[in-house]
């Protein structure tokens, strides 16, 4: 090959490429250097029988094999997390949308409001949510003292297996102010000037919600979708506190990563952890990479 | 130290780099380095001991305590990366699964020099053993008791229960409390207590299982135990299962501490810990017994055990310092009895006169459990745990919630016991 | 504050009528909002409560008030633990700041690449990039610990601060990249037409226009950060080193003696930090509409 023509075509491709990887440059040290490494060696452990405390020794795929042929565990935890997900996800996401719609016309004393309702997400996962959960949703606790008032007697909501997910459910929910200030960023680019516009026009407000913001906002909507939805399929804590880390009552809150944790940390089956990781990793993968192909068709960006 | 900062600065810069070096470890290379569970009250107690065994011209010792949830994953990691600590404590629990995988040393070598243990307490030394080698030094014993709420117990016009108290006798007693409106059940539902599982198969020449770690008792135990509990719930003895499963572990989930329930299962040096978070006076007993006359469902249970971690450079200095805990009279007299009695007869009996009220009581209950105290079982298979967490508590609330009969939960339960028991080996 | 958009419109109606109507929206919106509060504050109100309860009347107690107040709590929880709370105080303070700044700076840069620079490969790195969102981080704990313990990082605050200048927190870069994709291109084009370089356009154009989702990433790093507790719990030894959040848990054992009104008092007083942080980012959240409110 000529060199002249050598020199100038890897001339081209760093002027054209160079600049993307110089800004991912930082990105490309993190990857290489603290994120990539520890996740290939996880992927490894899901063939051995490591346990934590010995030298892992590799067992093929026994690990996956368990996992699909002798584990209802994994069956009872996955459901647990389906439901979870399935009902958390869009109800977070609604809740966390309709706020930051009213907290966004300009009304008076908004700031003091959208302070009020992110509170709860400050507390993150402390043990004082455990306790404040069991006050609220025991037998006797402040629901069911609300709920008497019509002459109801709740359950113990927190203590039933019927009910059990949904007091997890509701702790999710009402820490909606996450997404909410996602939302209100994003209603914050929307150019006023559309509105203005439109209003000339003679639209009415629905028709504006519908026409300029909903549109606008898809890219945010698609994104707290898709983390809403990640995270949940995720989601440790909430379950860890407030069952104390044991999926009570029989297994009702026994989200998947609270039964990885557990076969990882008390039952010292970390190999076989680290096999339920890597299919959870596959699922949500395939969620996402689905949500990006249809995204196409309704999320709209400006590129 | 340098080149290690020189690294740091080539990553952060050099703000964040005066801040990174002025707050790095502060260990000198010749400590000692410590952990355990508890709070800050055991961590006082444990650092006031060190501090003495520094003033007496021992090494310094970095000590660190976490909660008991945040410990185990934790002591895990730090394990798995190379990174353990010299002096760790152990749990009955999990003694058995870091010793098998040589995670802590085995400390015969040092018995008789470093660590004398000369009038120690023989079934605490043999508590702490695992395939015949000592891996775990006791740092107190202790037995099940009731928690019991006195108050109650005058509302309802009743005796304490005590050593003569039977489970047959639970249902008057509940009636009492009914018709005197004290307004809440007599006892936890303890189907799903371990302990007190185990109490009871003892008490009927059984035990949870063998030296060699099978099963000690039969399916018909097991569906007796689930019958047992299945009438005194019907009948009101006990609290409803909705109520049971709010008991998620900790002493503030208890029924006793949220005042479902006046009597719960629990330990002996766990006292004075319910006594802070309840407003009625508490104190302890023993077990109900299956008849009078019945063997002996007790034991001294080592509590916790202070090991060596297995890759720890300063065995020997680290056997040195358990010795100090568990053999110097004033490191006794800073503990109490808050991880349990002394297991040195010497010890026990210069701390006797120093201990409160709530303490003495305890140290009484050990030292009086008379013809309720049994030989001490072997020490459980390295599964045992996992049958507890994983089976023997969701079984039993399924019986509760009327998923399964008792019939049916005594044959889950043995059958996925077993199954437990084989995948491990 | 903000612009109303309805008070923008040209309208044929009476305007005392539809001031009425207004402020009956309002009143009812209002309304609707001081409910909604009381709802998502009452258990805060509780925690509040019994940050000032005696010790046993916590779990035994039924009523929101307590029967006798007292500061107790407070000043034992603050000075109680072998190291103050002001210590702990510190600590979270300056691992929270510096990852507000790694965040920034690293996950901001990594972010205009995805969303505007053309080069081979951007999608495959961004699926990666996707993809550690997905792992669940209990089975890449152990690896990430010898990792960091061979580079000599355990014990110090290194594990938690400096991956945040690598921008390993992917759901940043994406959270930014949804964001500068709404940023109309065409300024991008015009700037290069005039020669400007992508350095100018990322500094120059993107970062102001981006106020919102930067104070949203601010925010939100510093309560994250804040309110961890894993990675501090794994890789901090020595007490001097605790964060709030760890300060907090050894108040608490679920198998011995706790301290819950310390836990209460604390964690009451650790919320106000992220709170008034809250606050003020807030401001720049909303000051974001006076920039980007351009014509396009």
């Amino acid at each position: 090959m000529d060199r002249a023509v050598s020199t100038s075509w890897w001339s081209r491709a760093w002027q054209a490429n160079a600049p993307g990887y110089l800004f991912l440059l930082p990105w490309f040290i993190g990857f290489f250097g603290l994120t990539i490494g520890p996740i290939i060696t996880s992927f490894y452990l899901s063939f051995t029988n490591f346990d934590l405390l010995t030298a892992p020794e590799w067992v093929g795929a026994d690990n996956y094999v368990r996992m699909f042929t002798n584990d209802p565990k994994f069956l009872a935890s996955m459901r647990v997390t389906l439901f979870f997900v399935i009902f958390s996800v869009p109800l977070k996401l609604a809740f966390a949308l309709g706020v930051a719609l009213l907290l966004n016309r300009g009304m008076r004393g908004l700031p003091l409001y959208r302070a009020l309702f992110y509170l709860p997400s400050l507390l993150g996962a402390s043990v004082a949510i455990a306790i404040l959960w069991r006050q609220l949703f025991a037998g006797d606790g402040l629901v069911n003292d609300f709920l008497a008032i019509f002459g109801i007697q709740g359950p113990s909501w927190i203590s039933n297996p019927r009910y059990s997910l949904w007091t997890l459910i509701v702790l999710s929910i009402w820490q909606f102010g996450s997404p909410m200030i996602i939302f209100l960023a994003g209603l914050r680019q929307i150019p006023q000037d559309m509105y203005e516009a439109a209003s000339l026009d003679g639209a009415s407000k629905s028709r504006m919600f519908w026409k300029i913001t909903l549109p606008l906002l898809t890219p945010v909507v698609f994104f707290n979708a898709i983390i809403q939805t990640i995270e949940a399929f995720k989601s440790f804590t909430p379950a860890f506190i407030i069952s104390g880390g044991t999926g009570n009552p029989i297994n009702s809150t026994l989200f998947y990563t609270l039964y990885l944790y557990q076969e990882a940390f008390e039952f010292f089956r970390m190999g076989y952890a680290s096999a339920l990781a890597w299919f959870l990793l596959l699922l949500v993968a395939l969620f996402t990479a689905f949500s990006f192909l249809t995204s196409k068709y309704w999320v709209h960006y400006d590129d | 130290m340098t080149l290690r900062i020189d690294r740091r600065q080539f990553l952060m810069g050099s703000t964040a780099l005066a801040v990174a070096a002025g707050i790095s470890p502060a260990f000198a290379a010749e400590a000692l380095r410590m952990i355990f569970w508890g709070s800050q009250a055991r961590a006082d107690r444990t650092y006031g001991v060190t501090d003495l065994y520094a003033k007496a011209g021992g090494p310094a010792v970095q000590g660190e305590f976490l909660a008991w949830g945040d410990y185990w994953p934790k002591l895990a990691t730090q394990t798995a990366g190379g990174n353990a600590p010299d002096i760790i404590q152990m749990d009955y629990r999990y003694i058995v699964e870091y010793a098998k995988r040589n995670a802590i040393a085995p400390l015969d070598e040092f018995v008789g020099g470093a660590l004398p243990l000369a009038d120690f307490d023989k079934d605490q030394l043999d508590g702490g053993k695992v395939d015949g080698k000592l891996y775990g030094i006791s740092l107190g014993a202790n037995s099940v008791a009731l928690m019991i709420n006195t108050v109650d117990f005058e509302k309802a016009g009743l005796e304490l229960p005590g050593q003569n108290t039977t489970y047959a006798d639970l249902p008057a007693m509940a009636e009492a409390f009914a018709s005197k409106g004290v307004g809440k059940k007599l006892i936890a539902d303890g189907s799903g207590s371990e302990p007190m599982f185990e109490n009871w198969l003892r008490q009927r020449g059984k035990a949870l299982y063998t030296a060699d770690g099978k099963l000690a008792w039969e399916v018909q135990d097991a569906v007796d135990w689930f019958k047992m509990w299945a009438d005194l719930r019907a009948a009101g003895v006990c609290v409803s299962a909705e109520d049971q499963a709010l008991d998620t572990g900790p002493l503030e989930t208890t029924m006793l501490t949220l005042g479902k329930a006046s009597v719960i299962p629990s330990n002996s040096n766990q006292l004075v810990a319910f006594q802070a978070i309840n407003q009625d006076k508490i104190t302890i007993s023993n077990f109900p017994r299956i008849a009078t006359d019945a063997p002996g469902g007790h034991y001294r249970k080592p509590s916790m055990f202070f090991s060596v971690g297995g890759s720890s450079a300063q065995k020997e200095e680290a056997a040195k310092l358990i010795n100090f805990f568990v053999s110097n009279p004033d490191a006794a007299k800073v503990l109490g009895v808050e991880r349990g009695i002394p297991c040195s007869v010497s010890v026990r009996e210069a701390l006797a006169p120093t201990l409160d009220a709530q303490s003495q009581v305890a140290l009484n209950f050990v030292a009086n459990l008379g013809s309720l105290l049994g030989v001490l079982p072997p020490s459980p298979p390295a599964k045992a745990g996992e049958i507890d967490s994983s089976l023997f508590r969701v079984i039993s609330q399924e019986v509760g919630f009327g998923a399964r009969s008792p019939e049916d939960a005594g044959n889950a339960l043995f059958t996925g016991a077993n199954d437990i028991l084989s995948r491990a080996s | 504050m903000t612009i109303d958009a309805p008070s923008l419109t040209v309208v044929t109606e009476d305007s005392a009528g539809r001031r009425l109507r207004r402020s009956v929206g309002s009143v009812a919106a209002h309304a609707l909002l001081i409910g909604a509060s009381i709802l998502m504050l009452y258990p805060l109100l509780w925690l509040l409560s019994a940050s000032f309860r005696p010790e046993n009347e916590i779990f035994s107690g039924t009523s929101i008030w307590p029967s006798s107040w007292s500061l107790d709590a407070y000043f034992r929880g603050w000075s109680g633990l072998q190291i103050s709370f002001s210590v702990f105080f510190i600590n979270s303070f300056l691992i929270s700041i510096l990852s507000v700044i790694g965040n920034l700076i690293a996950c901001s840069l990594a972010a205009f690449a995805f969303a505007r620079v053309q080069f081979r490969g951007r999608k495959f790195w961004f699926a990666m990039m996707l993809m550690t969102l997905m792992l669940p981080g209990q089975v890449t704990l152990i690896p990430q610990y010898v990792l960091f313990r061979s580079m000599g990082w355990v014990d110090t605050i290194l594990p938690l601060v400096a991956p945040k200048f690598l921008a390993v927190d992917g759901f940043f870069i994406f959270l930014m990249v949804q964001f500068f994709r709404g940023i109309p291109k065409e300024l991008d084009e015009a700037a290069m037409m005039d020669g400007c370089s992508w350095w100018r356009i990322y500094w120059k154009i993107m970062l102001p226009l981006s106020m919102p989702v930067l104070a949203t990433a601010a925010i939100f790093t510093f309560i994250w950060t804040w309110d961890d507790f894993f990675a501090p719990l794994i890789y901090l030894n020595n007490m001097q080193q605790y964060t709030v959040m760890l300060g907090l848990r050894t108040f608490t054992d679920s198998t011995g003696e706790s301290d819950f009104g310390g836990l209460f008092a604390m964690s009451v007083l650790s919320i106000v930090p992220i709170f008034l942080f809250f606050l003020i980012f807030q401001r720049l959240l909303i000051e974001g509409i006076a920039t980007t409110g351009m014509k396009r």
